[in-house]
């Protein structure tokens, strides 16, 4: 193995990624006088978060009357009873606020002619518990997210957060259960790093990319997930992986759900709008998971459009121009660059897309990562926090509703760095790194790096992408996951063959690729893995040999660790918290989920 | 030589200036002033062409306007002149020394050439030297 | 900074030729740049042959498609593949612009050149310095400044105050403007180029903004700002379709009426 050197680094708090989570909680934890680095593998504004479009949800009753219980009461319906109610109850209690900060901070919101924030309706969010779609998403046109973390890379540069840009995490430092640190390689001089910190938080986004087509960016490679699994952490709810029900046919780009919200609408090949049948009371308004399957449904028997009746069209085209070239640019412009199609003038050609993974890294609402640990479930690791798409508090359950992970972003960077202002003191002394605890890192690293196998990683993953495509699905059956099983084990087999064709240390993103591939490969294994386990339907994972929720026995969430030598996954479960954060609100017990 | 200074410090280099607006306005000022003026030139070029040395002569020291005009299309002229190429310097001339000695030749040139001009329409329009 | 030939180091030298596999049938040849910042060669062209029936329509469809199946060594920037995150900018066929949104039937001709943003300094192959770029945003204060205590809610704000944000806030700091900018070619060490004017700009007419007289203050120097001679190569490329000469000429006016 080649002679390598670590840099060293000594923080309070390293955030690994700086999408909206990672810069929240960089910012909050710089606010607190603690000494923050935050890594990169990408310029901060390049991040995912950059492409949400439609919003963040709060219940700041801008367009009528709003309260944060109803807000409450969507999500745990959204997340079909799968989300932990204390969570979720600190979620909507802070979204105000979080928004309100957010606007402070200058980010640009579309107005009321009040000059209050705009907000749109989104599916699933309801006023009353349940009656009437309600507007709660507090938008900036269909840039939402673009705004947001353009700003907040501008607040956090006025503030003392230290940037470590294109530095590609590779693993924690763990110390007896501890987490320590992270390594990190900086891709525009080859060098590498030791970050030692008292609070490690992950915030790494997800792993879309396990799939063949997603809405996800190709940076959405769930490092974190991958650096869990290594260390020995468990995910959970892998099997919830959430379909957008509009991502542009083909080219798989995101047209946004505010798209409906502003008023469009989804047809058959007969012309008719079909989710008046699946949801009669929301319609077009129904939650992600319950449009992608009524699309997939109606293309399945016959009534898809296109020469191959394999897709539907989502109609704008009634809409008022003035309206959609103010509120919906940005998907106009998508639609005409990636479909050819003029919104106001025609259909937009839309499938069902993976978007969102509910499942990620156990936390607290602390945002403090958890595990189990013999008979308690919620054992905290000390050390290591997770955030944003990476993690799992879980707010989102077994189905996030649209506009609610921007505010799980803020709400939960926030109550990460409030955490750590609370538990950290500044400058405290750091037990001294020991190389066996990097010993590991630097192996894998140097192993991928000259590996000289037969298989390149771009046809590997490849195979793994289209396993999950065909047999992770919207729909899945106990066949399909059985297969799905046996396929990825069967990429994880050929990962010793392996081949990278570039040696260098500088920018060698033939070895980065490798590296994200083998993140992805862990959290692709834990999701067939999880889902194949799962005999019930709930929320995104529709389990057509068992079509019912069962609440007896498949009211937990699924604990999956992975065995990254073997390939093998050990299944355990926590309990889905059956109680709220305060009195102000009853535990809401579960109920058939109609729309 | 490598350069350990932050790209931040070097962005911020040397601060703001806090001029620049003046020469702005100056440069458009001059501009517009000189749409009439180039048209009132040309008009007068093409009439003391027509004629010879003492009809020059005559039409300068005829009434006050011709000089003052003359006058002011030359100081004006050479302003801008002077504004463009200062520009066209710092654009493309990066040595310090370079670019000190070519703004002050710059500068030296157009007031020297300007004041003759200057001088030669006084001298004539005041004394009518023949 | 005017260097009108390459120092001898940087001089693009003949590279490898990838032919297209022999069941190709639309073929379509990519010339593009590389460098290996570990070797101790010149930087050089090399050509691919791409079978176009193998790849989707854009130019980033053909660089994955190079770096998959032809020739992995190849390294560029890229992300979201949809034109919001602003990774993959380069100059494609003598243009700036993003790799994700470009057509490669939309590049004129029979082969495509493709290289690095212009005048900024190489890393490796496609992927420029840009770290310069961003601390020349990072100058202008990117952020809300205000002095009066924040109210319990939001700011308010007109819906015509907020019209006045569009076209600036959707800048997604692809380099793009800047790096086609020939004022910021020779003057990029002390003029802050269209990307950070525009920036500037964004936050100067922000109704919410109580630091506009400081923020013009540190934008009124003849290089920082007035190195902008409405060139407008800055409009004509940029991939969101902003008008970056606009608002720098915005910028001028609102000097002016400082003192006029």
């Amino acid at each position: 193995m080649a002679n390598y050197q670590f840099i060293d680094h000594k923080f309070d708090v390293v955030v690994v990624g700086a999408g909206g989570s990672g810069l929240r909680a960089a910012l909050g934890c710089a606010q607190a006088g603690l000494k923050t680095a935050c890594i990169s593998k990408v310029f901060p504004t390049r991040s995912h978060t950059v492409a949400a479009q439609g919003g963040i949800s709060a219940s700041l009753g801008n367009m009528g009357e709003d309260d944060w219980r109803w807000h409450m009461y969507d999500t745990v319906k959204g997340s079909d009873w799968l989300g932990d109610q204390d969570a979720i109850e600190y979620l909507c209690r802070n979204a105000p606020a979080a928004v309100y900060e957010l606007e402070h901070w200058g980010v640009p919101f579309s107005r009321t002619s009040e000059g209050k924030i705009y907000q749109r309706a989104f599916g699933g969010m309801t006023k009353n518990f349940g009656e009437a779609p309600i507007q709660r998403t507090c938008a900036a046109a269909d840039r939402t997210g673009h705004a947001m973390l353009h700003t907040m890379y501008g607040q956090s540069l006025a503030h003392d957060t230290e940037f470590f840009i294109e530095y590609f995490a590779l693993d924690l430092i763990m110390d007896e259960g501890v987490c320590r640190g992270v390594t990190a390689w900086k891709l525009d001089d080859g060098t590498l790093h030791r970050f030692q910190a008292q609070q490690v938080i992950l915030a790494t986004g997800g792993y879309g990319r396990a799939y063949f087509s997603a809405t996800s960016a190709h940076t959405c490679t769930g490092d974190g997930g991958g650096m869990a699994l290594r260390a020995g952490l468990p995910l959970q709810d892998m099997e919830f992986v959430q379909f957008h029900p509009t991502g542009i046919y083909g080219a798989g780009c995101l047209i946004t759900e505010g798209a409906r919200g502003e008023g469009g609408y989804l047809t058959n090949s007969e012309g008719e709008r079909f989710m008046e049948r699946y949801a009669p009371s929301v319609k077009d308004l129904a939650p992600r998971d319950m449009v992608s399957r009524a699309m997939t449904i109606e293309i399945r028997e016959g009534r898809g459009v296109g020469p191959k009746k394999d897709h539907i069209f989502l109609h704008l085209d009634h809409l008022d121009p003035k309206m959609l070239a103010e509120r919906l640019p940005g998907i106009s412009e998508s639609a005409k660059i990636f479909a050819g199609v003029d919104v106001t003038k025609e259909p937009i050609p839309v499938l069902p897309t993976v978007h969102y993974n509910m499942g990620g890294i156990p936390t607290n609402f602390y945002s403090e990562v958890v595990t189990r640990l013999g008979d308690d479930p919620d054992k905290v690791v000390p050390g290591l926090m997770a955030v944003g798409e990476a993690a799992c508090v879980s707010v989102h359950g077994a189905n996030r509703l649209g506009s609610n992970s921007l505010i799980d972003l803020v709400v939960f960077g926030r109550s990460a760095a409030l955490r750590c202002a609370d538990t950290i003191k500044a400058g405290a002394t750091q037990p001294e790194l020991k190389p066996a605890m990097t010993d590991g890192h630097l192996a894998r690293f140097d192993k991928f790096r000259n590996a000289s196998g037969g298989t390149t990683t771009a046809s590997l993953r490849l195979e793994m992408q289209k396993a999950m495509q065909e047999d992770a699905a919207v729909f899945r059956t106990t066949d399909s996951l059985a297969s799905g099983v046996e396929r990825l084990a069967a990429v994880h087999a050929k990962r010793p063959d392996l081949k990278v064709s570039d040696r260098g240390m500088i920018w060698n993103t033939d070895l980065l690729e490798t590296l994200e591939f083998d993140n992805l490969v862990g959290q692709a294994i834990t999701t067939v893995a999880g889902a194949f386990n799962r005999t019930e339907s709930r929320g995104a994972h529709a389990h057509e040999d068992f079509p019912d929720r069962n609440d007896e026995t498949w009211m937990k969430h699924t604990l999956t660790w992975f065995d990254d030598a073997t390939g093998k996954v050990a299944i355990d479960y926590r309990p889905v918290h059956s109680y709220t954060l305060t009195n102000d609100i009853a535990y809401i017990p579960p109920k058939a989920r109609v729309y | 030589m490598a350069s350990y200074r932050t790209p931040l410090g070097r962005a911020r280099g040397l601060g703001a200036a806090k001029h620049g607006v003046g020469a702005w306005i100056a440069e458009r000022v001059t501009a517009v002033a000189l749409v009439p003026l180039v048209l009132w030139a040309v008009f007068a070029g093409l009439r003391l062409a027509a004629t010879d040395y003492y009809g020059a002569v005559e039409w300068l020291t005829s009434s006050a306007l011709n000089p003052v005009l003359m006058g002011l299309f030359v100081i004006v002229g050479f302003m801008h002149m002077h504004a463009g190429l200062r520009v066209v310097i710092e654009d493309y001339i990066e040595k310090h020394l370079t670019r000190a000695g070519l703004l002050l030749l710059n500068l030296f040139a157009c007031s020297l050439i300007g004041a003759l001009a200057v001088f030669s329409i006084l001298k004539v329009a005041l004394g009518g030297a023949y | 900074m005017v260097q009108l030939a390459l120092p001898k180091n940087s001089r693009v030298q003949k590279g490898k030729h990838h032919a297209a596999p022999a069941s190709a049938t639309k073929v379509k040849t990519f010339k593009i740049y590389r460098y290996d910042p570990e070797g101790t060669e010149n930087p050089r062209w090399d050509t691919y042959d791409v079978d176009l029936e193998a790849c989707g329509p854009m130019v980033l469809d053909v660089l994955i498609h190079i770096k998959n199946d032809i020739d992995p060594t190849l390294a560029f920037r890229r992300s979201c593949r949809e034109g919001v995150c602003g990774s993959c900018a380069m100059n494609i066929g003598g243009r700036n612009t993003l790799a994700c949104t470009h057509g490669h039937a939309e590049v004129p001709g029979k082969d495509c050149q493709i290289s690095p943003l212009p005048h900024m300094p190489v890393i490796k192959d496609l992927i420029p310095d840009m770290s310069m770029f961003y601390a020349q945003y990072a100058s202008i204060e990117p952020w809300l400044h205000t002095t009066t205590p924040e109210p319990q809610t939001e700011w308010r704000q007109s819906p015509e105050d907020r019209e006045k944000l569009d076209g600036l806030y959707e800048c997604i700091l692809c380099a793009c403007c800047s790096t086609s900018c020939p004022s910021y070619w020779w003057n990029g060490d002390k003029y802050l180029g269209p990307a950070a004017l525009l920036h500037a700009y964004r936050w100067l007419i922000d109704s919410r903004d109580e630091a506009t007289g400081d923020r013009l203050d540190e934008l009124e120097d003849p290089f920082k700002l007035y190195r902008c001679h409405t060139i407008m190569n800055c409009a004509q490329v940029c991939p969101k379709g902003l008008n970056p000469a606009k608002a720098i000429g915005e910028i001028k006016k609102m000097l002016v009426d400082r003192v006029v």
